[in-house]
């Protein structure tokens, strides 16, 4: 009933007589904080919801024998003895707080920047970890590449090789060949670049033999330029295999290769 | 306690600078812990790795 009147509001002074008339048979709750008078009456003035009993309101105990008297919550209730959560600095009462305040500090934000560090080290791990298992493994880096005997490939003659699944051109020019792709005029081309940003060793050509325009394999030692000629639409490379005349919009791919030694290139 | 007021006050009053000392603390951290478990691992399985075994099959040439 009294949380009714605590509830109701602006309509609470009229419930305030109903408030009285309750004061019904229920045991109490601690026998030592009945209030021994014999009327008990609720101040009409005092503000019914006050800062002691806003949490719980008044409570209402009375006996057979008794008379009805109102207990507020708090007056049974220990005070709460914080002493475990207490950091040890901090226990005396006696002792000023800020004498110690640097050391705690230190140590609360030591224990959350260790936590952080190894929060950030086993992310890192994690990401990298799932990153790497992405590549390629090295069993399938060691057959992308392809290793050529470069002694089997007579001068002036072009080899093709399967390598990726793509046929690849190694070409040993002849030095004619050298001094007129190393002249050509650049403003010529379809798709400009000198020779000597298509090749190492500028008597090695090695291309990818796939044609740019749609992909047919060009013949080798062939065409108007003496270097490379594609059947189906008719490009014609020159001998850097660079498109000259024909549908094909650019160059022939270079693929990334190196020389070990003078005997051998290693291409991917 | 003038050790923990300069260090409070250098590494973990500003966020900036907490911020800039984990990430730190986690390089630092992640060379010493790799390094060390590594180490431990190595110790732990000597004489079985290919790298503790390796000259007993190489040839000079």
């Amino acid at each position: 009933m009294l949380s009714v009147v605590a509830r109701a509001g602006t309509v609470s002074p009229y419930l305030r007589a109903a408030c009285l008339a309750v004061a019904g048979p229920l045991s109490a709750v601690s026998p030592a904080a009945v209030v021994k008078k014999d009327t008990v009456l609720l101040d009409a003035n005092k503000p019914l919801l006050c800062g002691h009993c806003a949490r719980t309101g008044p409570t209402v105990s009375s006996r057979l024998n008794a008379v009805a008297g109102v207990r507020f919550a708090h007056t049974d209730i220990r005070v709460p003895d914080f002493s475990v959560y207490r950091r040890p600095e901090v226990m005396d009462p006696k002792k000023s707080a800020q004498d110690s305040g640097d050391a705690r500090k230190v140590f609360s934000y030591l224990m959350t920047g260790s936590t952080a560090v190894l929060g950030v080290y086993a992310a890192k791990t994690v990401v990298t970890q799932f990153i790497s298992s992405m590549s390629a493994s090295a069993d399938v880096l060691a057959l992308s590449k392809i290793e050529i005997k470069l002694s089997v490939i007579p001068e002036g003659k072009n080899m093709t090789f399967k390598w990726r699944g793509k046929p690849l051109f190694v070409r040993h020019r002849t030095e004619k060949e050298i001094a007129t792709e190393a002249s050509v005029n650049l403003s010529e081309l379809r798709d400009p670049q000198h020779d000597k940003d298509r090749v190492t060793n500028p008597k090695w050509v090695i291309v990818i033999g796939v044609c740019t325009h749609l992909g047919c394999v060009p013949i080798a030692n062939a065409g108007e330029y003496g270097g490379y000629y594609c059947p189906c639409h008719g490009s014609h490379y020159d001998a850097s295999g660079r498109i000259r005349k024909g549908p094909a919009p650019l160059n022939l791919e270079v693929p990334y290769y190196e020389f070990p030694d003078d005997e051998t290139v290693i291409v991917g | 306690m003038a050790l923990s007021r300069t260090l409070y006050g250098l590494l973990f009053k500003k966020t900036s600078t907490f911020a800039v000392t984990i990430m730190v603390g986690a390089v630092v951290f992640e060379r010493v812990f790799d390094q060390a478990g590594d180490a431990l691992f190595e110790g732990l399985n000597r004489g079985k790795l290919w790298k503790h075994i390796k000259h007993n099959y190489e040839k000079e040439e």
